[in-house]
């Protein structure tokens, strides 16, 4: 059995962000998760579903739960066809804007181990007039594995496979300042949970709440894992811990933009599966000036989350939601600012350690 | 026979230079440092063709042309926005549907820059927005630094390429940039490299040419011939490969081996010779037939001077003008051996210099 190498900060992010995970397919991301909560406190869990709970339990038996949530599951790809020539034909797992597909590079998981593709559609010199000036739709588009027939690709793919972008994990911008990869949605998140058991350890602080960190499956798809976590722990309050998709690009005007990279995480008052307790955001957003770590509210009702589950779970949870500003979310090149990393990270923590709940 | 250069790997090697139409300068250097062990002279010509000279040795040799074009499809900067978002225009027929979320390579005066194509994410455009495509001029490059920063090394006219990552696919395929026509460039100096000068009916001039991409002038493949003035030529470009959504009589499939154009501008004689020639040779081919111009340099080449002889083949290849462009490396091998043929063939010597 190989030795656990026990990672942190970005090293961590690109690691998990790296691993095989899309939705409904989460449970390589649990296995790595699992070994790097090794050396927390937390008791840990696997449910049927495979989402992963660490269980860090407070002082003197408390009488309340707080829930940090993130979801393990990333968008990706399903083969719903070969055809007579070898090429696959696939659906969407999650919500992927058909224009950000075309050209990208994959990856499906078959018996024998990956296999690489392209993501095409004819060539621009076949492409009527009308053709060039609309987005190709995705079941208009195919895999090219490079297979030679049916037979070929059946040797290595079946029906019912899934697949993720293939994407390298980049470190770029000014003072090398960005992080662009696939699955940042919301291996983010994850790690954000891991680091966070990691510090509470390493302070040696006891809290006066019990604290489930749960990594969720199948947020993409919106039939979400996180409902059986609210459901096994009836929180009293609930942290989501997410990517936020955001237009911070000139051009478009502020009100629109979401937010802004490098601002600090994004706490929502309001999105499109959840109003958030309006206490929580405010005391939230007052600790993150007490403490002086940045931190934005979300200026624009656009996307959901897990939150939407959670908040209406058996007797309802009271929930926050504070996500990394990320531009490009649902593709190849998901771009967050490693500051916001850092800012969301210190947040959480103070959060936790001075928030009344 | 024994190849004593690694076709796949001279191929990847071309094909990652930054080569964008106007800028082959650029990579002139690193391009010397891999060609020049193989050729007895290099010239540049006014028009920025590169010339690979390969002599047989004989006196008052004939000149054979072997053309590819070196230059690809790329972006240049025209406008740099706050926070360091660049407004780009193409250079040469860009496939717009591939640009959101690739990633490309900006280079600047002094400093490469990576840079990620931005896209509008879907919670936040309005309806009906996704189904229209983004003329490529909407679209905006994210580098990550303040528009400042940026001004020391980008201006506008800045060069843009895609970034070279290359991916095995199966059946000795390969995905990425610059295939087109890099991987026929290669095919050309592996097959022009490895043959004994004396086995060479003439002097072999491999021209690389520039501006084939740039709205179809072809000047560098035109007057870069006129300078050579050879007897013959022949021009390796990439060919339309099949797909599920093209039709057949306008496509070559994959691994059908290298595509021999038939059609009214390539020479016949020559054409239907090298096709004989090859089938001995047992090497793979296949008709790519065009009904006018092949779209490729023989366009120009043929009517050059008094009008030369010129064969066109193809390398099958699919997903044209993209990021990741497909190709077979049994495809690319089978063109090396074709090119190879032709120009130490005696039966092709004598169909072009019937007097001697």
């Amino acid at each position: 059995m190989s030795e656990t190498k026990i990672l942190e900060g970005l090293e961590l992010l690109k690691h998990l962000s790296l691993v095989f995970g899309p939705t409904g397919s989460e449970e390589e991301v649990a296995d790595e998760i699992i070994k790097q909560l090794e050396n927390t406190d937390a008791q840990i869990i696997r449910d049927r579903m495979s989402n992963v709970f660490a269980v860090l339990h407070g002082k003197n038996r408390p009488e309340k739960t707080v829930m940090l949530s993130a979801h393990m599951d990333e968008v990706g790809f399903i083969i719903k066809d070969i055809d007579g020539e070898g090429y696959i034909r696939f659906g969407c797992l999650g919500g992927i804007d058909s224009r950000v597909l075309c050209g990208r590079k994959v990856t499906f998981r078959g018996k024998e181990g990956d296999v690489s593709g392209v993501i095409a559609s004819k060539a621009i010199h076949h492409q009527s007039a009308e053709e060039r000036k609309n987005a190709t739709k995705a079941n208009d588009m195919y895999v090219d594995i490079g297979a030679t027939s049916r037979e070929d690709a059946e040797s290595v793919l079946l029906r019912g496979d899934s697949g993720t972008f293939d994407s390298e994990f980049v470190i770029f911008g000014e003072n090398d300042g960005y992080a662009k990869c696939k699955a940042l949605d919301d291996r983010l998140g994850c790690v954000v949970m891991i680091e966070t058991l990691r510090r509470i350890k390493e302070e040696g602080i006891e809290l006066p709440f019990d604290l489930v960190c749960a990594f969720t499956v199948r947020e993409e798809i919106g039939i979400s894992g996180a409902t059986a976590a609210a459901h096994r722990f009836r929180p009293d309050y609930a942290i989501v811990l997410e990517t936020t998709a955001i237009a911070d690009l000139p051009d478009v005007p502020k009100n629109s933009r979401v937010s802004e990279v490098g601002n600090g995480g994004v706490v929502s008052l309001m999105d499109r599966s959840t109003i958030y307790n309006r206490d929580f955001v405010d005391g939230a957003m007052k600790i993150a000036e007490e403490n002086g770590i940045p931190a934005q509210i979300k200026r624009y009702v656009s996307g959901g989350n897990d939150a939407g589950h959670i908040h209406k779970t058996a007797d309802g949870t009271r929930c926050l939601a504070i996500s990394a500003p990320t531009r490009y979310l649902h593709s190849a090149s998901c771009v967050i600012s490693i500051k916001d990393f850092e800012s969301i990270k210190s947040h959480v923590y103070a959060i936790l350690t001075s928030y009344q709940f | 026979m024994e190849h004593k250069i690694d076709l796949t790997e001279l191929t990847l090697s071309l094909a990652s230079l930054m080569s964008v139409t106007g800028h082959t300068r650029y990579s002139k250097d690193k391009l010397l440092e891999l060609v020049s062990p193989y050729f007895d002279e290099i010239r540049e010509t006014r028009l920025g063709c590169y010339h690979l000279i390969r002599r047989c040795g004989k006196e008052n040799a004939q000149k054979i042309l072997v053309d590819a074009h070196f230059d690809e499809i790329g972006m240049i900067v025209t406008e740099i926005k706050e926070k360091g978002f660049l407004t780009v225009t193409s250079i040469g027929g860009m496939d717009t549907r591939i640009l959101q979320a690739s990633e490309v390579i900006i280079y600047g005066e002094g400093r490469e820059i990576y840079g990620v194509v931005g896209s509008t994410p879907p919670h936040l455009q309005k309806p009906g927005e996704s189904g229209k495509l983004k003329d490529i001029t909407e679209l905006l490059i994210d580098t990550g630094y303040s528009k400042e920063e940026l001004e020391k090394y980008v201006s506008i006219g800045t060069p843009i390429g895609f970034r070279p990552v290359y991916t095995k696919l199966r059946n000795n395929k390969i995905a990425g940039k610059g295939f087109d026509d890099k991987a026929c460039a290669a095919a050309a100096i592996a097959a022009v490299a490895e043959i004994p000068a004396d086995e060479l009916w003439g002097d072999v001039y491999v021209q690389l040419s520039n501006f084939e991409e740039a709205g179809g002038f072809m000047s560098g493949a035109q007057t870069g011939a006129y300078e050579v003035n050879p007897i013959c030529a022949i021009v390796a470009d990439v060919d339309l490969g099949s797909t599920p959504d093209t039709k057949k009589s306008e496509t070559v499939p994959l691994d059908g081996g290298v595509s021999l154009s038939t059609g009214p501008i390539t020479d016949k004689r020559l054409t239907a010779l090298l096709r004989k020639l090859a089938d001995e040779k047992e090497i793979k081919h296949q008709m790519s037939v065009t009904a006018g111009g092949t779209g490729t340099n023989t366009m120009v080449v043929n009517l050059v001077r008094n009008g030369i002889p010129t064969v066109d083949i193809g390398l099958p290849l699919r997903s044209m003008h993209t990021s990741n462009e497909v190709i077979s490396m049994n495809d690319a091998a089978a063109m090396r051996d074709i090119i190879a043929l032709f120009v130490t063939s005696p039966e092709i010597e004598k169909e072009v210099c019937p007097n001697e």
